[in-house]
């Protein structure tokens, strides 16, 4: 069975978020809520959702025209539609009853191979399904999204007695393929997996923090990055969830726990915090939370809530000697570290870990599925079990004895053995017999972390390798510094050019960073710029140019494979790949304005022609050139790769993978495809008007400055792009290479990064991540 | 009979004619600097320099300071010309008019300067630490401090001093132990030792106000825990009179290699009463201020002392009469050639010439763009101008003092033994300008300010307003045939820097003591450069732009700017091949191995 059509019931944030998130996937959503009283339009509930989908930021949707896929109804005019839908999503209110009665309502239209299930994140599954008929109890299981449901990766999956294999390995490809989440299965626990954990793990390091007398800044500062936790670190999350909250699932955690739950010892909330929610301090969406920004006298100051009296005052960087890079770097010395935050660290760690670990196997049995879990629902850098084989097993045994504290019987059975090991480039995990069991990738899974572990690069350098992917496709990784691209990554990308057509067939460009590419390694241009070495960035960008056109006409299929962020250089290097596959969480743009240059390592080129040659544009060079013009001149990025796609970042032709694990096996799949009868891309000559379209652009420019829109010094460098989109000196009769129109990017690059404006914005850039306006 | 010239000539030309000005020219004091102004300054302090300054050097050397139950006495002749000098308001030219100040431009008060120093270096630096205390007062302390010391500082009837080192710490002040006790009036109570304290006891003025670094009892440690405080001699009541002695005694004074009639103090401060200058433990931020103008009066003072050197071996060489020219006689009449005749001789000549003189208009430039920083009515220029004097005093002071070693060592050269001996007064002028090499911070740390702490600072961004003017000007002049021979050898020395420079910003990423073994190199290499730009510039006016000066002058400017270009600039080539052989040449011996 295939998944055609959904239905999302209950229209709130996350009933709406996981309607966007299926819409993505390109299928259609039938949103229903219900019909509130005293009201006209019968479906408003569900339809002033959508209209919040298409403002909620971080965006819900991929693409504003995704939001045709949802159609709005209510649960008395449109419950009959529900019999054509193949999949039924229950995200009302967490009440058993309203649940049950609704069932009940969809157990009466649905077709009798449609799947239903609840996105409850408290009530047992064994519960929900009493009392409903045999179909439906086979056809229904929980489905448990985290929020938002668009960016996390996490969905478990609870099963029920009756629930038939096929139908979840249905749901499973479906969620996993289309809506790009990795899935966990989990048992009918209190809590699941992640929340179970991940509730424990905040109250621990609440209630430890106020214990031991920790600012929530120095608490943060521990609790965050130095433990591979979020860096928002704990009071940073509860602020993004809303303290409000915390009560509510405690509530429910205590009332379905049993008493002996280790849990139930750090579910208590500080009276500072009940206060703090009762005066409407509940965290970003409230007035404040641990955190606030105060913007009186005109500034904005970030401050933090003083944990005994409940007052706020200006966060100061924790200063602690536990947080000095040699100790904090190097998570056994944290945790045994002799200061309060060292005392922090173990606490809230050996506490959750053994807590963890004590949890086996009554939430499950497989603790690869729980680090999992907490990597994906909880943005974790390690598991819980990971971060056991970090500190080692043995060592942590050893202090947990030695502070007396008791030891979970999967850790004592792990003792003189890690929980994961590498057997032949495998990666195994231990059972709870105590052997180990290899862990297989499911097929489409390819992980370049994979590959690295089984065998050498082809070729390698401090920026940049070549990996043999099989079937003589190579794979480029770049692994600089942010992938900033750099002369090694030039020199890699050459490599490849010069060896595959003897020994391999294709490239894919790709990698396993959070981001494909933040852009050119702009700080070695910037100190070369500031001693004028004019001779020498000259030759940085031709340099750059020529690797990337000599990528564009290599006589083998490229394919450029990014997630996540792809920006000026790194966007470069994708538009001159025969084809792109892209994770649908790929932010691609040309964003060299915002640092007072333009794109010239082959950029400006690609958009301008890549506008000229769109079959839809009107006649004529001019709107073309002008969309190309507001492409690179405000620095747009796309929010996801089906934007990429309005943008013309990414051609119709090119692909989309919603799961990040599937993006390398698809990349080279379109690499293999493309191999038969394979001819490098022709380059088509463009006529360009010249001085009269670079006026035209230039006009529109000043009255953008004029009305303060933009600065003067951004109509200095619009004008510079307006020259090369133009043509600079020439005629309509002219015919422009591609080589014309490098070399007019070069001119534009030079002039503009011999001003001190320009520089002032490289500058800040490096320094504080954020574009200067000047 | 040592030969001494004021360089008003060459000041004139530099003010006149070299330096552009129109930067600033509509702007309030800097309207009324007209040549027929700035020339009369010039004039009269070439007189006093010349007349009254010089004539005392000598004898200031050989009789010295003399200490006797905690008062040091000056030598002879001092105390009158100290009266003389600041009645006449040649102590506090760029002090306010509004203590009684003249307000002048730096530009135009640095070449004052260097022609009191060339006349008499000891006998300057009276008033130049006043000059430094009074930059840190006016700055830093609340007005009632101003009013209460201020104008009595400018007018010269009290003087000032900086007490920074102590037994045990100089380069690093982070050590200072002297206290400082807070008062129930606000005041302090200072107890410590300080040595090396120039000016710290004389008998010019009738108070000595000494600023001092101490720490309070509950400071931070280190360098973040220092305060700056005011503590006079003599106790100042609210309206400015003097009370009673505030136990302030000098204990003895050093023994030095030079600046003898300059009065080096050991000072005790016993419970003496002293009033905070600025935040506290924020002292250091207060001495930098005062210590980056002070480095400059010392890149200065290596220049003065250079051309006084100059001048006598000018002089001496012309007069001397030993051997024939090598192309046959110069002088038949005479029993032997003129010294000048002989190449060698010329050579050194040439090599101080060019050096004082480059040194000189370097000087000027830099002043201009201390005067543009400070008032300049467009924020970014005077922020640019900030960042490339910040960027220059480390350069400044530590190439300008060598300079100020060389050239006067070869002007002892000339001399031969007639140098070496004390009579002809020659090794004077070498003894004197040693001490610039160390004192405001050595040149080794000079040179690690300028690799450590303004090359690398926001990836190199004060470099910009360095490297950016001197590239297009290279790119401007690059097709001029007649300019070739100056701009083709500065353009190669301007690429070595640029080569150096980024070959250091990289290594030191790495390993930190790439950037320090490089440092002394790398800052004499920035020096040349800067001085070639300096000599360009004067070529080019020289060509395009006469002005006043005569045809002799454009000529010889020409010819010796040539002798820099062609014999001095290139050390850059055998600097920049040390700079890139890396650290490990100079850092590969164990301890035991010395």
């Amino acid at each position: 069975m295939e998944i055609k059509t959904v239905a999302v019931i209950g229209a709130g944030v996350m009933g709406g978020g996981i309607a966007a998130q299926i819409a993505n996937a390109g299928v259609k959503v039938l949103l229903l809520d219900i019909v509130p009283k005293n009201t006209d339009n019968r479906s408003v509930v569900a339809q002033s959702a959508i209209q919040k989908l298409l403002k909620v930021k971080p965006a819900a949707l991929m693409h504003k025209r995704n939001a045709k896929l949802i159609t709005a109804g209510n649960l008395e005019d449109n419950l009959n539609d529900l019999a054509h839908v193949d999949w039924i999503i229950e995200v009302i209110i967490e009440n058993l009853d309203l649940k049950q009665a609704l069932y009940k309502k969809i157990d009466a239209v649905r077709k009798t191979s449609c799947i239903v299930s609840s996105n409850t994140s408290t009530l047992p599954l064994a519960d929900l399904a009493v009392g409903l008929s045999k179909s439906f109890r086979h056809h229904f299981l929980i489905t448990h999204f985290f929020n938002p449901p668009r960016y996390m990766r996490l969905l478990e999956i609870v099963e029920g007695p009756d629930t038939k294999p096929g139908i979840t390995d249905t749901l499973c490809h479906f969620c996993d393929h289309q809506l790009g989440k990795g899935i966990v299965k989990c048992n009918d626990t209190p809590g699941f997996i992640a929340n179970r954990i991940g509730a424990y793990w905040m109250q621990t390091a609440m209630l430890e923090c106020m214990r031991l007398d920790l600012s929530v800044d120095e608490a943060d500062a521990i609790c965050g990055r130095p433990m591979g936790f979020p860096k928002t670190g704990v009071f940073g999350l509860m602020d993004l969830i809303g303290l409000d909250l915390m009560p509510h699932i405690l509530d429910s955690m205590m009332h379905s726990l049993p008493k002996s739950d280790a849990f139930h010892e750090q579910a208590h909330i500080p009276d500072v915090v009940n206060s703090m929610i009762s005066e409407g301090y509940t965290g970003r969406k409230g007035k404040g939370g641990f955190y606030r920004l105060n913007k009186s006298a005109g500034k904005k100051t970030k401050e933090s809530v003083d944990l005994k009296t409940g007052k706020y005052a200006r966060s100061e960087t924790a200063a602690l000697d536990s947080l000095k890079p040699s100790i904090a770097n190097e998570l056994k010395k944290l945790v045994s570290f002799d200061d309060k935050g060292g005392e922090f660290a173990w606490s809230v760690l050996s506490k959750t870990l053994t807590y963890s670990a004590g949890l086996i196997p009554e939430i499950g049995d497989n603790i690869e599925a729980i680090d999992r879990a907490m990597k994906l629902g909880y943005n974790w850098k390690h598991g819980p079990f990971e971060l056991i084989d970090k500190i080692g097993v043995d060592w942590f045994i050893d202090k947990l004895e030695s502070k007396q504290q008791p030891i979970p019987a999967i850790l004592a059975a792990a003792k003189n053995k890690t929980f994961y090991r590498f057997e032949a480039g495998q990666r195994q995990c231990l059972n709870l017999t105590g052997e180990y069991r290899t862990l297989k990738r499911e097929e489409g899974i390819v992980l370049l972390e994979d590959i690295k572990r089984q065998q050498q690069p082809v070729k390698k350098n401090a920026s940049a390798s070549l990996w043999d992917i099989g079937d003589s496709v190579l794979c480029l990784e770049f692994h600089s510094k942010m992938n900033s691209i750099d002369p090694d990554i030039l020199a890699m990308i050459d490599t490849a050019v010069a060896i595959i057509p003897n020994k391999y067939k294709a490239l894919v460009l790709y990698n396993e960073a959070d981001n494909y590419s933040v852009g050119a390694n702009i700080g070695l241009a910037l100190f070369a710029a500031n001693v004028a070495a004019w001779a020498q960035i000259e030759a940085m960008v031709k340099s750059g140019q020529d690797t990337y056109k000599a990528l564009k006409h290599a006589p083998f299929p490229v394919i450029g494979a990014p997630a996540g962020m792809a920006l000026g250089g790194g966007c470069e290097s994708l538009l001159h790949c025969d084809a792109i596959q892209a994770h649908a969480e790929s932010y691609i743009g040309l964003v060299e304005v915002g640092v007072g240059l333009i794109p010239a390592w082959g950029g400006s080129k690609e958009v301008l022609t890549r506008c000229m040659l769109d079959p839809k544009r009107a006649k004529g060079p001019m709107p073309a050139i002008s969309k190309a013009f507001e492409i690179i001149s405000t620095a747009t990025v796309s929010t996801s790769a089906a934007e990429a796609k309005s943008h013309l970042f990414m051609a119709k032709s090119d692909g989309i993978t919603m799961n990040r694990e599937r993006l390398l096996f698809d990349a080279k799949n379109k690499a293999l495809s493309m191999l038969p009868d394979y001819s490098p891309i022709e380059v088509e000559e463009i006529s360009l008007p010249g001085a009269t379209a670079r006026t035209a652009l230039n006009l529109a420019v000043a009255s953008f400055v004029q009305a303060g829109k933009v600065t003067e010094y951004d109509g200095v460098i619009a004008d510079q792009l307006a020259l090369v989109l133009s043509g600079d000196e020439t005629d309509i009769a002219d015919l422009h290479s591609e080589d014309d129109l490098l070399t007019l990017e070069r001119k534009a690059f030079m002039a503009l990064i011999k001003q001190d404006k320009t520089l002032n914005r490289v500058q800040h850039m490096l320094e504080t991540g954020k574009p200067l306006r000047n | 009979m040592l030969i001494f010239k004021p360089p008003i000539e060459d000041t004139k030309y530099l003010i006149d004619e070299f330096l552009d000005t129109s930067e600033l020219s509509n702007i309030g004091v800097f309207k009324n600097m007209t040549p027929d102004l700035t020339d009369a300054i010039f004039e009269e302090a070439g007189k006093i320099s010349e007349s009254l300054l010089f004539p005392l050097n000598r004898s200031g050397d050989e009789h010295g300071c003399t200490l006797d139950s905690g008062n040091v006495t000056t030598a002879d002749g001092f105390k009158e010309a100290y009266q003389e000098i600041t009645q006449a308001g040649w102590g506090n030219l760029t002090c306010h008019e509004q203590y009684g100040g003249q307000g002048l431009p730096h530009y135009i008060a640095n070449a004052v300067d260097e022609m009191m120093v060339s006349g008499n270096m000891s006998f300057s630096i009276y008033f130049g630490l006043t000059i430094g205390a009074y930059n840190v007062i006016e700055r830093f302390a609340s007005d009632d401090i101003k009013e209460q010391y201020l104008p009595n500082m400018v007018s010269g009837k009290w003087s000032g001093t900086m007490c920074l080192t102590e037994p045990h710490c100089g380069t690093d002040l982070g050590l200072i132990r002297s206290k400082a006790s807070p008062q129930d009036d606000g005041s302090y109570n200072i107890n410590g030792s300080k040595i090396f304290i120039s000016a710290g006891e004389h008998d010019l003025t009738e108070n000595i106000l000494h600023l001092v670094l101490a720490r309070t009892p509950d400071a931070p440690k280190g360098i973040k825990g220092i305060s700056l405080f005011l503590v006079p001699k003599i106790n100042v009541s609210k309206n400015g009179e003097l009370g009673k002695h505030n136990n302030v005694t000098c204990s003895g004074i050093e023994h030095k290699m030079g600046i003898k009639a300059s009065s080096t103090c050991a000072m005790e401060f016993d419970n003496s009463n002293g009033v905070l200058v600025g935040e506290l433990n924020k002292g250091m931020k207060a001495m930098f201020i005062m210590m980056n103008s002070a480095r400059i009066h010392v890149g200065i003072q290596g220049l003065a002392v250079a051309h006084t050197s100059y001048c006598a071996a000018v002089d001496y060489a012309k007069q001397r009469l030993q051997g024939r020219a090598l192309t046959g006689a110069k002088n038949p009449g005479k029993p032997a050639d003129s010294l000048i005749v002989h190449p060698d001789v010329r050579r050194m000549l040439m090599t101080m010439k060019a050096y004082t003189e480059g040194a000189r208009a370097l000087s000027t430039w830099l002043s201009f763009k201390l005067d543009v920083s400070h008032h300049s009515p467009d924020l970014i220029k005077k922020q640019q101008a900030d960042q490339l004097v910040s960027l220059l005093t480390p350069v400044f002071k530590s190439f300008l003092t060598d300079m100020g070693e060389t050239v006067t060592s070869l002007g002892m050269q000339i001399y031969g033994g007639h140098g070496y001996i004390r009579e002809n007064g020659m090794e004077q002028y070498l003894r004197d300008v040693r001490i610039c090499q160390i004192y405001e911070g050595t040149n080794g740390i000079q040179a690690l300010d300028l690799v450590g702490r303004k090359l690398p600072a926001h990836m190199g961004k004060s470099l910009r307003y360095f490297f950016h003017p001197l590239s297009t000007f290279l790119e401007q002049h690059a097709d001029d045939e007649q300019l070739s021979v100056y701009i083709n050898p500065l353009s190669k020395s301007f690429f070595r820097l640029q080569s150096a420079t980024l070959f250091i910003a990289q290594r030191s990423l790495s390993n930190p003591d790439e950037a320090g073994a490089a440092a002394s190199d790398y800052l004499k290499l920035f020096g040349f450069v800067a001085m070639g730009y300096m000599w360009a510039q004067m070529a080019e006016k020289s060509i395009y732009h006469k002005a006043n000066m005569s045809d002799e002058f454009y000529d010889a400017k020409l010819k010796t700017g040539l002798f820099y270009m062609q014999r001095l600039l290139p050390q850059t080539g055998s600097l920049l091949s040390s700079i890139m052989s890396g650290c490990g040449n100079t850092m590969s011996l164990a301890e035991t191995q010395f």
